[in-house]
């Protein structure tokens, strides 16, 4: 069998090399240099974790982005590093044989596999607007999850909701984190993750066995600690106050900031300008599109993607915060107005009345 | 026993016909202490600047010709906002101080007598008073009762959401484990994500717009129209008595 | 339902029931059963779309210019072409024209797609249908490499010593007992019929092919900014053109990124020509002379496309892939297809969980109405409403609608495409030659070239026998796979000979302001997606999405019977199929497979009154 120092053996990682890690990882875990001869035969000798990779409501697009890493190559996740022992959309077996591999795990491997959730239960209509071998979603999430170590939340859907989530949510569409509050959940989302993202939870999770740390909201630190904006490349022209005006303009060939044309880069926690999309190949500003805000909670929600300031629905079709606001204080400015001119008059006759008064 | 009362009413109501008598040689009470007036004044010009760079912001400036490096205007249309900012924070903490050693007219600000009837029936006063209803207020030494309301919800309970969803905004840009971001990052999620941070504190900036036009208008028209002196005694100190 | 007749086959549902649920290696949920006579073969099919999302009710009332980003995520894998009906659509409405660069990339964004989506099903969803992967650790080494330099000369990872090396690794992975996506896979049943050698051939390219599909979609990278859900603009592309110009280092288009494109586009038609086509050429000729022609269903009769990839754009007649209908297998005539006649496209719900008023009557999708109706029953229906154990097509047993053409189900997908082209070119159409000559070189090969290189009988099959079947949808789909390639190499160098010309325009802003907008407008857009014919249909009202609706591949191949009982084309396509053995349906998943279901795709659509469902609360 294949273990992890066979992988990284095979990619091109000397023994010493390796043995200096399995220090490293006992230093880091706080542990004396007597344990480094047992992590290095842990690793060396442990098989492989079993991940069990559920799809709800999704697109499967989470998948997709998964099997275009290019480090480690997804086909290496696979083969060398994890057992992806259930996965709809890759696995070679179907209906019954396939539900039997999940009840084979989680008993053979119980508290010791990892979940992975692509895409969220529905929880209108029983749960049946989402279908696995007769039954709800919501009822396999359930099951598969009680005896898992952690729970891996892919994408937006598992995180947040995403899209099916978006107003007015018509099948109920619920974050794993909702439905399952009992086991330790690592949320990445975006819409999908980025591929080396996906990679990286996974292999941060199995080189140092331990839960990445999390933010406030359950996001790897370590990838979602920043917003978009913060890396851009074209945050000199924000700063310069060089905007791109419109699509295609003289500003748009320039490569300026796209915040004019509604960018969420400002408000997106993700590690698209760092990391960047498919092996750093560009991202969605760099390649002239504003940021869409697809990693955050909620983000069909917040106006147009072109908009600069949020639509809010409640004051009608077309309101945001300035015209909102702008309205507000043109009414209470003219309520001003009104009401200095009431008093003047009232000022007036009550002057002239007092000196009818007097005469 | 009586005067202790009638302390306590005057507190409550803003009426002190008994400030009044002691004044009615000089016809006017000390009032705002200096600190106070101070900070007034420099509070309202970091409130004009954090609302004019606010919006800029939100809907920046046509854009800047020349190369990237030979600019700066975002940068220093933020840079005002976030020093406004500080000011107005700073400012508001060493005014909660004020309350502590000032008057007791430095505390009008930061608390409502809700279960005092008194206070109500003076609220009810003004009301009529600006409704036409009635032809003469009372006399008020501090704020009148109408405007400590005011002033509770839409200065000082504003100031706090303003501050807290600011500096939580500010957080973002001085990343996590920042002084901010550990102080105020919790907001974030509270409202949902970023993005409705930023729309909640764009519509305070319009809120505090429609209190500074209120706030503006009936100081000018009290000055005029009732019975003491409000403009002159933000600069002064001392609330004058007409009648 | 018993036994009756409709569209030529005999549906007879006496037999054993077998169920397949999940159906695996598709793209979302669904669920499939058959009746199998007593030799095992099937004689009545039924597929179950199982899952719904409500994307459509979820549109009305946002911006237009949104649309494409939220129908985007109907899918995932076919990414990008529900993006792109939908900018066609709302341009459609509101009389923009995209600047030419806009349309050659968007062309080269599709054809990726079709290439990408194309090699990665066959590879990665459907090859374990005909490769049995545990039999790769028999094959020698070197007579793979022979194998490999016999049906594909050109492809330069063919020595001994590179199989040899994929079978260590394969038998490492296997000796570690834990066979992680292979587990359970129906490893050894009679129903694979390759060498051990093809077998590792198929094996090695599975992993080749997972290596270098996330290179070619690096051209939605550069188009879009990312890959799966690249962006896209109503009016034109969000990637401004800067070939030399102030400021063109930081451009989304110069001339660095041309070239990378350039170097995707090369690299992809090397893999469609080398290994692609090759593969499904050598795979489909032995199953054919093992007697597998089984899996042509409705293909044999009624094929449909809207026609795509017009080489000038906004001229159908120039289309490369030119669409219409043929009906009951009458290669003669093609009849003209248009999605804005109320009377062809239509969808029907008799034996969907959605209501009409009338389900005997179809509605065009412009004014369709979807109230969801869930609701497992029937005489034959067991299990209770979350425990479904058997659905009973004689009610309504699916989320999917059944879409028709002037009342015809038909098959939709690139075998569609492939046979109306080659129609198409037979009738003397310049635009779509190539098609013609692709087939005629596949029947070739498969007839004679492949058999008599490896030594096996050569054939005289027909393209009205070859073409039909499973084998014949998984060919037309490498074919226009390698076909796309080509295109895009004609686009690239379209493009370049435009912006040479000094044409830079990416997008038509004219009408970005909805100010400038109709106070009402309706309008279609089609795209032949990697699984059929796309059409999505959108009304505008005062600047806001009235109505959308989305009529997709897998909803016209995996619709359930409509109100006159006739199946469609999943469910054609199962029928008469012998099984090997009934407890391995790995020929019920190698022809749905063949197809390529996209489930997301087909059950998409949700009720206008949906927000009035019960709510559960969680906790």
């Amino acid at each position: 069998m294949e273990t992890f120092y066979e992988v990284l053996r095979r990619q091109g990682i000397t023994r010493r090399s390796f043995l200096k890690f399995c220090s490293l990882t006992a230093t880091s875990l706080g542990l004396g240099s007597a344990f480094v001869p047992k992590i290095a035969h842990a690793m060396e000798n442990k098989p492989r974790t079993p991940v069990l990779w559920l799809h709800g409501l999704e697109c499967t697009c989470c998948s997709e982005s998964f099997i275009r890493s290019a480090h480690p190559l997804a086909k290496d996740v696979v083969l060398s590093m994890i057992s992806l022992d259930y996965d709809d959309t890759l696995m070679a077996s179907a209906g019954h044989q396939a539900e039997a591999i999940l009840e084979e795990i989680i008993t053979k491997y119980k508290g010791n596999y990892i979940l992975a959730v692509e895409g969220n239960p529905p929880l209108n209509q029983d749960g049946m607007s989402c279908i696995i071998g007769g039954r709800p979603f919501s009822e396999q999430l359930k099951h598969v999850a009680k005896d898992c170590k952690a729970i891996i939340s892919w994408g937006s859907c598992a995180s947040w909701g995403c899209v099916q989530a978006a107003k007015p949510n018509p099948t109920q569409a619920t974050p794993v984190h909702k439905l399952i509050t009992d086991k330790p959940i690592i949320k990445v989302p975006g819409c999908p993750p980025i591929a080396e993202v996906m990679t990286g939870v996974i292999t941060y999770m199995l080189t140092f066995d331990r839960i990445p740390e999390l933010d406030r909201q359950g996001r790897p630190k370590m990838f979602y600690s920043q917003r978009i904006h913060d890396k851009c490349y074209r945050r000199p022209h924000f700063d310069a106050g060089q905007f791109v005006e419109a699509f295609d303009d003289e500003s748009a060939r320039r490569g300026y900031c796209l915040y004019k044309v509604g960018c969420k880069g400002p408000t997106t926690y993700n590690a698209c300008s760092t990391v960047q999309w498919n092996e750093g190949t560009s991202f969605p500003i760099k390649a002239g599109h504003g940021c869409i805000g697809c990693s955050e909670d909620g983000f069909w929600d917040k106006g147009s993607f072109y908009d600069r300031l949020t639509d809010i629905h409640q004051f009608g079709i077309e309101a945001n915060a300035d015209r909102i606001g702008a309205t507000a204080a043109g009414v209470v400015g003219a309520a001003v107005v009104a009401h200095a001119a009431v008093s003047a008059i009232k000022r007036v006759t009550s002057k002239s009345d007092s000196a009818k008064a007097d005469a | 026993m009586s005067a202790t009362t009638s302390d306590k009413l005057a507190d409550v109501t803003g009426i002190d016909p008994d400030a009044i008598e002691h004044g009615a040689t000089i016809k006017s009470v000390y009032v705002y202490e200096a600190p106070v007036r101070l900070w007034h004044w420099i509070n309202a010009f970091a409130i004009v600047v954090l609302a004019v760079t606010g919006y800029f912001i939100g809907s920046p400036p046509p854009t800047q010709p020349g190369e990237a490096s030979a600019n700066y205007l975002m940068g220093y249309i933020r840079f005002a906002h976030f020093a406004a900012g500080y000011i107005f924070a700073i400012g508001l903490a060493a005014r909660i101080y004020w309350a502590f050693v000032g008057n007791h007219h430095g505390r009008e600000l930061f608390t409502l007598p809700l279960f005092n009837a008194a206070y109500w029936k003076e609220v009810l006063t003004m009301l009529k008073w600006y409704a036409f209803i009635i032809a003469r207020p009372s006399r008020y030494v501090g704020h009148n009762p109408l405007a400590r309301l005011a002033m509770f919800l839409l200065y000082f309970v504003l100031s706090l959401f303003m501050i807290a969803t600011g500096f939580a905004l500010y957080g973002e840009g001085l990343q996590a484990e920042s002084w901010a971001d550990r102080s105020f990052g919790w907001v974030i999620p509270l409202l949902g994500q970023s993005q409705d941070v930023h729309t909640w504190h764009h519509l305070g900036m319009w809120v505090m717009i429609c209190f500074v036009i209120l706030h503006v208008y009936a100081a000018i028209r009290e000055d005029i129209m009732g019975r003491q002196s409000v403009v002159s005694t933000m600069i002064s100190g001392y609330r004058t008595f007409k009648d | 339902m018993g036994a009756y007749e409709t569209q030529g086959f005999k549906l007879d549902d006496s037999g054993r029931r077998i169920v397949v649920d999940p159906v695996t290696r598709i793209e979302g949920h669904m669920r499939c059963e058959v009746n199998v006579d007593k030799n095992n073969v099937i004689r009545n099919a039924v597929s179950t779309g199982t899952m719904w999302r409500g994307l459509e009710v979820i549109l009305k009332g946002r911006d237009p210019r949104d649309a494409w980003a939220f129908v985007e995520r109907i899918c995932g894998v076919c990414t990008g072409c529900h993006a792109l009906a939908s900018v066609r659509a709302v341009e459609d409405a509101l009389g923009i024209r995209i600047p030419k660069n806009a349309h050659l990339i968007r062309e080269l964004m599709a054809k990726t797609l079709q290439v990408h989506d194309h090699a990665v099903h066959f590879y990665h969803l459907h090859a374990m249908d005909w490769v049995d992967v545990l039999n790769a650790l028999k094959a020698d080494p070197k007579k793979t490499s022979e194998l490999q330099q016999m049906v594909s000369p050109s492809h330069p990872l063919s020595s001994p010593g590179y199989f040899r090396d994929v079978q260590n690794r394969l038998q490492k992975f296997v000796d570690s007992g834990q066979l992680g996506p292979f587990m359970n896979g129906y490893w050894g049943s009679k129903a694979y019929v390759l060498p051990p050698e093809a077998n590792l051939m198929a094996v090695t390219h599975y992993l080749e092919a997972l290596d270098l599909q996330k290179e070619w979609v690096k051209i939605h990278t550069i188009f879009g900014g990312k890959n799966p859900h690249p962006n896209y603009l109503v009016g034109g592309v969000p990637c401004a053109i800067n070939i030399d110009g102030d400021g063109a280092a930081g451009a989304p288009l110069n001339m660095e990124r041309l070239n990378f494109v350039k170097a995707r586009i090369d690299e992809i038609i090397e893999f469609n020509k080398n290994v692609y086509v090759p593969d499904v050429l050598a795979i489909g000729t032995i199953y054919k002379q093992a007697g597998w022609l089984y899996g042509g269903g409705l293909s044999a009769l009624n094929v449909s496309d809207y026609g795509e990839y017009p080489k000038v754009n906004y001229d159908k007649n120039t289309d490369q892939l030119p669409g219409g209908a043929i009906l009951n297998g009458n290669w003669d005539e093609i009849l003209p297809v248009d999605p804005r006649d109320p009377e062809q496209v239509q969808e029907f719900v008799a034996h969907s969980w959605y209501k009409y008023a009338d389900e005997s009557k179809g509605l065009h999708p412009w004014d369709g109405v979807t109230e969801p109706n869930y609701k497992p029953e029937g005489p034959k229906f067991k299990g209770t409403r979350t425990k479904i154990e058997q659905v009973d097509e004689s009610a309504k047993y699916s989320w999917i609608k059944s879409p028709r053409w002037r009342g015809h189900a038909m098959e939709v997908g690139p075998l569609s495409r492939y046979i109306l082209a080659y129609v198409h070119a037979t009738k003397g159409n310049k635009y779509c030659q190539r098609v013609k000559e692709q087939v005629d070189y596949s029947a070739k090969m498969i007839n004679s070239g492949i058999p008599k290189a490896l030594g096996l009988p050569e054939t005289q099959y027909t393209l009205k026998q070859l073409l039909p079947t499973t084998i014949g949808r998984t060919l037309a789909r490498a074919l226009e796979s390698q076909y796309c390639s080509e295109m895009m190499l004609d686009d690239w160098h379209e493009l370049v000979a435009n912006i040479k010309a000094g044409d830079r325009a990416t997008a038509n802003v004219e009408r970005w302001d909805p100010s400038t907008w109709p106070k009402e407008a309706k309008g279609v857009g089609t795209v032949a997606a990697p699984r059929g014919m796309l059409g999505h249909w959108i009304k505008i009202k005062d600047g806001r999405i009235e109505n959308y609706q989305c009529v997709v591949p897998t909803t016209w191949n995996g619709s359930p019977r409509d109100a006159k009982n006739q199946i469609g084309a999943f469910e054609a396509s199962l029928m008469n199929t012998p099984l090997a053995n009934p407890e391995q349906p790995v020929e019920i998943l190698r022809t749905l497979h063949s197809f390529d279901p996209c489930l997301a795709c087909s059950t998409h659509v949700m009720s206008e009154d949906g927000a009035e469902l019960a709510t559960v609360k969680v906790r």
